[in-house]
């Protein structure tokens, strides 16, 4: 479907910034660069949509079967081109000196942007800065998607929990929560893994390795629905956690907890994830909120399972309602190796509600 | 998105397969008298480091640097948390943290004192790459893998030997396409897939997404498979109906992408891997069938 909400936002930038076209080009890796306006998710190498001021949307698509579903969202108005390049020059055929701006030039192909370049006479303005800042607080409806991604994303938590025991592997594991998320409505889903004890320092995805007593077992789960991702931060253990992995787990929940307080309107993320570091400097483990041992604490959720801004300390954004953000102060401990715990948070006028139901506490199996 | 198992299975891919494949980049290092060959890749285009090293950013950009008469340089976006694992499953002995790509292979280039580097495909790299990285020698993807080898057609028969036995098994009528979706990703990941795309046709309409529509009798399906980083395809229908697989659709499945559309004139003489699939017209529907298959000089054999 056309995001007609989008539609009419980036027509509007379109003007303020004096464009004349705007593209959005997406690969199978940033189809969100696509999909926030067009919809559809499409199968071919490449798609690029293009805005004109009217307010008019064309769609190039590279796959045959792409052209039913696009043309049913843009009134037809989709061209099948194997060839990229011969697609975008077909487009620019009759378009000489127009301004045009690309969103997600920066992961576009050299190839592409020459096709642009030849055409237009310069080299394309980048759009995806000012696009990412709409995209980042969502619509009513797309808050909707969200919802559902998220119920999912506690649906297949518990399946995770349900199925997960002693020498299951990670990949066995992985494929039975993927297969109940894709049998329940997940367009796709993003999922990482990790398990063992304090030798472990990250998550990744699935190995062969066999669950064993003792073990933290962790996921970050990601189901999309309608494109739209939410996310869920969860750890278990195989059996009876050990003293030392409850210790890990309540810092996470009260680091956790202190950004959900935290998190409203007007806050700088920087703050979101100070104050979230700032429970493991009280608890003495401070060293382990920097990039040796964590990513991020968290970020932004939309079309792209890891939108920004990042939560970190040295990332400066003002909070605004409506954005969707995952809250996880996911790092390394030693007390437990790797653990993970957060929630999907929805910013509203005066805080921010959760959106993921499953309990906050350290699962067992 | 990547999430299956990703292994380096020495047994059906071995060293000596990957030692063949950075020597003949020592080749193209002499022949574009450049000191080093750099490849790209990122979560979708993983193919050609595939290739060179079996390494598979299953997130992120990376690029695999092989200097001339060396083992080759991983420069890696990915957290070095995740370098034992990446050590595991690829060739790579030497990861760089590279939060900045332009700036890592700057700065090895430096500390080597290489002047203008190869690049495979340059103007195929992304434009954010491409516009900081400056002066590279481009090196046509098609000297860079000229031809699939015997050990990528093994690798691929393995992954539509795999495809076709689930899928015939998981296809009865019944429940919806995202169950149906939902079987299959149990079956073909608890197998080992690495990555799956699942597209299901209700006879009205090309294969899509799921979204919610019975299966019946003129429903088919149409996956994407990725074995050990060797992509498949091939489309079923419930009624059983197939085609000559001769002329209709074909997809390239040995090269930059997962898969790309090939036009009718493109025919490697050399070989390639390559997908066809056909639409099969049933009264006011239409049912897809299709395979994995090598194309060469003699034609299209299924694998």
């Amino acid at each position: 479907m056309l995001n007609q909400d989008r539609q009419r936002q980036f027509v509007s930038l379109m003007a303020e910034r004096g464009w004349d076209m705007l593209l959005f080009y997406a690969d199978q890796w940033r189809k969100d660069q696509f999909r926030c306006l067009v919809n559809v998710n499409f199968q071919g190498p490449q798609a690029v949509a293009v805005l004109f001021r009217s307010g008019e949307v064309r769609v190039i698509v590279t796959d045959p079967w792409d052209q039913e579903p696009v043309g049913a969202a843009v009134n037809g108005n989709v061209a099948l081109s194997l060839s990229l390049t011969e697609g975008l020059k077909a487009l620019f055929a009759g378009e000489r000196a127009a301004v045009v701006a690309v969103n997600g030039l920066e992961q576009m192909e050299a190839r592409y942007v020459e096709v642009v370049r030849a055409a237009i006479g310069s080299v394309p303005e980048s759009a995806t800065l000012d696009v990412e800042e709409i995209r980042r607080v969502k619509t009513p409806r797309e808050i909707e998607w969200i919802k559902q991604a998220a119920d999912l994303a506690d649906r297949g938590y518990q399946q995770f929990v349900k199925v997960c025991h002693p020498g299951m592997t990670e990949f066995e594991l992985v494929a039975e929560v993927e297969s109940f998320v894709k049998a329940n409505g997940a367009e796709d889903n993003f999922m990482l893994v990790g398990s063992g004890g304090t030798e472990v320092t990250g998550m990744k995805p699935p190995t062969a390795r066999q669950f064993a007593p003792g073990d933290s077992v962790t996921t970050e789960l990601t189901p999309q629905i309608n494109g739209y991702y939410a996310q869920i931060c969860r750890t278990l253990v195989i059996g009876e956690p050990s003293a030392k992995q409850l210790q890990a787990y309540s810092i996470f929940a009260e680091a956790q907890q202190a950004a959900q307080d935290l998190l409203r309107p007007g806050v700088d993320i920087s703050d979101v994830a100070r104050v979230q570091n700032d429970v493991f400097r009280q608890h003495g483990f401070g060293e382990y909120t920097g990039p040796q041992y964590t990513r991020v604490r968290g970020h932004n959720l939309g079309l792209y399972p890891d939108e920004f801004p990042h939560v970190l300390e040295n990332i400066h954004y003002t909070v605004k309602p409506n954005m969707v953000i995952i809250a996880h102060p996911n790092t390394y401990l030693p007390l437990s190796g790797y653990m993970v715990f957060g929630d999907t948070l929805l910013v509203t006028e005066t805080g921010c509600v959760s959106l993921s139901k499953t309990e906050k506490r350290l699962f067992q199996s | 998105m990547k999430r299956g198992l990703i292994v380096w299975d020495r047994a059906e891919l071995p060293s000596e397969a990957f030692a063949a494949r950075l020597s003949a980049m020592d080749q193209l290092c002499t022949t574009y008298e450049v000191p080093a060959v750099v490849v790209y890749t990122d979560v979708c285009r993983s193919n050609d480091v595939r290739y060179v090293s079996n390494f598979m950013p299953y997130w992120n950009r990376a690029l695999t640097v092989v200097p001339r008469g060396e083992r080759p340089v991983l420069l890696c976006s990915l957290s070095p948390r995740v370098y034992p694992w990446i050590k595991s499953v690829t060739v790579h002995e030497t990861i760089v943290p590279s939060p900045s790509l332009p700036t890592a292979l700057k700065k090895l280039c430096e500390e080597r004192g290489w002047g203008r580097v190869g690049v495979v495909d340059r103007d195929g790299l992304p434009w954010e790459l491409y516009s900081q990285l400056g002066d590279l020698v481009n090196i046509p993807h098609s000297a860079f893998r000229p031809a699939v080898t015997d050990a990528e057609i093994e690798m691929h028969r393995r992954g539509a030997q795999l495809a076709r036995r689930l899928v015939e098994t998981e296809l009865t009528a019944g429940g919806s396409d995202f169950e149906l979706t939902g079987r299959l990703e149990r079956a073909l990941r608890r197998a080992g897939a690495e990555d799956l795309v699942v597209l299901v046709s209700d006879g009205r309409s090309p294969p899509r997404s799921a979204y919610g529509a019975k299966v019946g009798p003129e429903s088919s399906v149409s996956i994407a498979l990725e074995y050990n980083g060797h992509w498949v395809k091939l489309a079923r229908n419930l009624s059983g109906m197939t085609a000559s697989l001769g002329s209709a659709r074909r997809e390239l499945l040995s090269g930059r992408y997962p898969w790309e559309g090939l036009q009718s004139g493109d025919v490697s003489a050399r070989g390639q891997v390559v997908a066809i699939q056909v639409a099969i017209p049933r009264g006011d529907s239409t049912l897809y069938h299709g395979d994995t298959g090598f194309e060469g000089p003699n034609g299209w054999q299924l694998l």
